[in-house]
């Protein structure tokens, strides 16, 4: 009875013990806490707002920045608004960052895959290339670049190569296309997406019959036959019918009494330091990933494939590195990102990135609204990176993994 | 030797091209006809680089900007008229520094394994090394020579308390290195009102030291910080699990850059105004976020990786939460991802150069500075930067050697 009576009165778990209420209770107040600091900051932040005048708001965007901008790829003047300035900052570090990328994904691969050479000589070469790279600060390299560019010829006496390379401590010209007629280059450009979207189908057509059938139906070829077909024929058709074609290869050439140089892409010197040293530094990096990637498929698999007959560039290419970018993707994304963030310090070598275009401007704008703008940027380019790295992971994944 | 039946000849020797240096170099560097055109590429390359790069160092380079630069490099204008106000307190630094020297004796005594012998002894020698420097005694007096060459007797002297008193127990020689920062940062800033504790302002403060003491501080709060948060974010509890994913992914999206400017316009205002500024603090505490923001990630990767048996089995054997997750989970997921937190040990200790945004004058800033403000010296440059690589090159590669033996030490990869 006694026992029976002790359970009939049993009230559960205190209170004060239950897991529930103790994690939600803190939880709580955690949630409290935080939002009492966040209180805090903004009534000081507006009560100095108020004391001191400090302009907010974002209606200075319309107005005229007046400030001119070192480099630009989009047409600039003084008397663009604040908005148009910075979308120019927004451009200046998309193309450091998507060039970068890419460069240094090239050099990432080359030097990660070299580090695994059997070649002595060459591994030891990609070794000490990373162990230095890697652990020298990106600020330190990117002075010692800018210097050595500071040290070039002047404009005047620039290095050339084959009548069509420029290097001086201006910069670095090289030819590019450029359009004739910007409309008839804009078709053009759409026929070409067209072209390479077509090329694309074909590619994966014939790479369904040579999985279906076994036998060698050559996709690649197929697919880049058939867009470099497309693109080719639009570029007739279209020459033709407009009398001169959509685009020509500008060629830089000096000249006038300072020599300066004209026609061409010009990387003035402050963004070549920047690309240079971004793309050192970050292919230290990937390679380390693209080395531990490849080693990180199991040896049997390399083994295989030697078995099987397949060339050792063959083995690497179709059954090493496929394998390997599964894992090597989710931290190369996060190399681009990295890359991207640390193009913020363009203005320590003179390039008009976002990150220096905005501190210019909090001199004559509110300073609040601008770094609001500028955290929104930055952190909508991260996320770019991760939707495209996602994506392109979701591809690659083992099937039902 | 095994009897050979009658009649079967001496087994061969392997032909000389498989054994020995021969052997070697056509393993290793001739293997095939693609290889051999590598190794000679390659080859050239190796010697047309170090043919220029030893002619470079030797002949053309002029060292002189450094030895011009000399003692700025290590502590900034903190030995400057300007900071001290009449008084000398370049002995501060000096006694700082034998402190660590003590600790790293400590260290070693606690350990005692190769590798702290060397690091304390390494320290303490390039420390005292540097007492016979050419430098005349207006610029480096006998008082300062004497506290460099006391950093050889500190060594064994923390040796000594480590093994012969009761302060040789881990916590106890944390606590010690805890106190000695602390203890560092007054010195060279100073305390009002003591005759020989003049304050200095933080301005003042630059060179290695500056770079060695924000790495240092950085270092040791973010890897609590980012369990905190890694913890926060696999944790159950929405509002927690909100928090925390939103301060690791605003952290890591945006450039440190920007948060450190941030720090100087922004943070200021969300303070009251009588509350006092201190623009080295505030930018301490952003580069201690920025990589706690990291090490979250890191530390969030190891504890996946971790099987959930393991904390199953530590719930089953009756252990309560807290003490699954700090005795069983977490020890593992960090020894899992050691590498990745040494390498933003690594990244923070490199990103401490960026204190130039903030107007510090961390030992690249003052570099950058002083060719800035001397232009006969511009053509140098390159060697000023190339000799700032080594010096960063040093630590950081230390850094990750220190890290393989800790890793080897675990054992990592053997378990």
């Amino acid at each position: 009875m006694v026992s029976s009576s002790r359970i009939l009165t049993y009230q559960g778990i205190p209170v004060w013990r239950h897991v529930q209420v103790i994690q939600w209770a803190a939880q709580i107040l955690s949630g409290i806490v935080v939002v009492a600091l966040v209180v805090w900051f903004f009534t000081n932040m507006a009560s100095a707002i108020q004391a001191r005048e400090i302009p907010t708001g974002f209606s200075f965007l319309s107005r005229e920045y007046q400030t001119p901008i070192g480099e630009h790829f989009l047409p600039y003047e003084s008397s663009d608004t604040f908005l148009y300035a910075l979308f120019v900052g927004i451009t200046n570090t998309a193309i450091v960052a998507v060039a970068g990328v890419f460069l240094a994904t090239a050099l990432g691969i080359f030097i990660g895959v070299s580090r695994l050479s059997t070649n002595w000589i060459v591994a030891k070469l990609a070794m000490v290339y990373i162990e230095f790279f890697r652990n020298v600060p990106l600020l330190v390299q990117l002075f010692f670049w800018f210097y050595i560019i500071l040290e070039l010829p002047g404009v005047r006496e620039s290095i050339v190569i084959a009548d069509a390379f420029f290097l001086s401590n201006r910069g670095f010209s090289m030819p590019w296309p450029k359009p004739t007629d910007y409309s008839i280059a804009l078709i053009w450009l759409v026929l070409a997406v067209v072209a390479i979207v077509a090329g694309a189908l074909v590619y994966r057509w014939r790479n369904r019959m040579e999985e279906r059938t076994g036998e060698s139906s050559y996709p690649l070829i197929y697919g880049s036959v058939v867009a470099v077909a497309i693109g080719a024929a639009a570029w007739l058709v279209l020459s033709f019918a407009s009398g001169n074609s959509p685009f020509f290869l500008s060629i830089p050439e000096p000249q006038g009494r300072f020599g300066n140089i004209v026609g061409g892409f010009t990387a003035r010197a402050g963004l070549l330091v920047l690309l240079i040293g971004l793309v050192m530094y970050t292919a230290s990096f990937i390679a380390e990933i693209v080395r531990a990637g490849i080693q990180s498929v199991g040896r049997g698999q390399t083994e295989a494939a030697r078995a099987l007959g397949l060339s050792p560039m063959n083995t690497l290419r179709s059954i090493t590195f496929p394998q390997a970018l599964r894992v090597i993707i989710p931290p190369l994304i996060s190399q681009f990102l990295n890359l991207t963030k640390n193009s913020s310090l363009g203005g320590a070598v003179a390039y008009s990135d976002l990150t220096n275009i905005a501190v210019t401007m909090t001199q004559t704008a509110p300073a609040v609204s601008i770094f609001m703008l500028i955290m929104a940027s930055y952190l909508a380019m991260s996320l770019t990176w991760s939707v495209i790295g996602n994506l392109y992971n979701r591809q690659i994944r083992f099937v039902g993994g | 030797m095994a009897a050979q039946p009658a009649g079967t000849p001496e087994p061969l020797l392997p032909p000389r091209t498989e054994v020995g240096f021969i052997g070697w170099l056509h393993a290793n560097l001739f293997s095939s006809w693609f290889n051999s055109i590598l190794t000679l590429a390659s080859g050239a390359i190796l010697v047309l680089v170090l043919w220029f790069g030893i002619q470079w160092v030797f002949l053309i380079a002029e060292w002189s900007v450094i030895s011009e630069l000399g003692g700025r490099f290590l502590l900034g204008r903190y030995n400057t008229e300007a900071a001290c106000d009449g008084q000398n307190c370049f002995w501060r630094p000096q006694a700082a520094l034998i402190m660590v020297s003590v600790l790293m004796g400590a260290a070693w005594g606690l350990q005692s394994n190769r590798v702290a012998r060397t690091l304390a002894w390494l320290v303490a020698g390039v420390a005292a090394a540097f007492a016979f420097l050419p430098y005349d005694f207006q610029t480096m007096g006998l008082d300062v020579r004497v506290l460099l060459l006391l950093n050889l007797p500190a060594v064994p002297l923390g040796w000594a308390l480590a093994r012969y008193t009761p302060m040789g127990t881990g916590a106890r020689i944390t606590m010690l290195g805890v106190a000695i920062f602390f203890l560092t940062l007054v010195l060279l800033r100073g305390l009002p009102g003591i005759p020989f504790l003049q304050p200095v302002s933080v301005v003042y403060w630059g060179g290695l030291s500056l770079n060695l003491i924000l790495a240092v501080g950085g270092i040791t709060l973010s890897l609590p910080i980012g369990v905190s948060l890694a913890l926060g974010r696999r944790s159950n509890l929405p509002i927690v699990k909100v928090l925390c994913v939103f301060f690791i992914e605003v952290f890591r999206g945006v450039p440190l850059i920007t948060l450190l400017f941030m720090s100087q316009t922004l943070v200021p205002l969300a303070f009251p105004e009588d509350m006092p500024q201190n623009s080295l603090f505030r930018a301490a505490v952003v580069i201690t976020l920025f990589s706690s923001a990291y090490m979250a990630e890191n530390i969030r990767g190891g504890l996946q990786a971790l099987h959930p048996g393991q904390a199953e089995a530590a719930r089953a054997l009756g252990l309560p939460g807290w003490q699954t997750t700090l005795l069983i989970s977490l020890p593992q997921a960090i020894r899992n991802v050691i590498p990745a937190i040494v390498g933003q040990f690594i990244g923070l200790f490199k990103d401490t150069s960026l204190v130039y945004i903030i107007g510090m004058l961390d030992v690249v800033a003052i570099g950058r500075s002083f060719i800035q403000s001397n232009p006969e010296f511009l053509p140098n440059a390159r060697e000023l930067f190339v000799f700032l690589a080594i010096v960063f090159w040093i630590f950081t590669y230390g850094m990750s050697y220190v890290s393989g033996k800790v890793e080897e030490h675990l054992g990592v990869g053997q378990r």
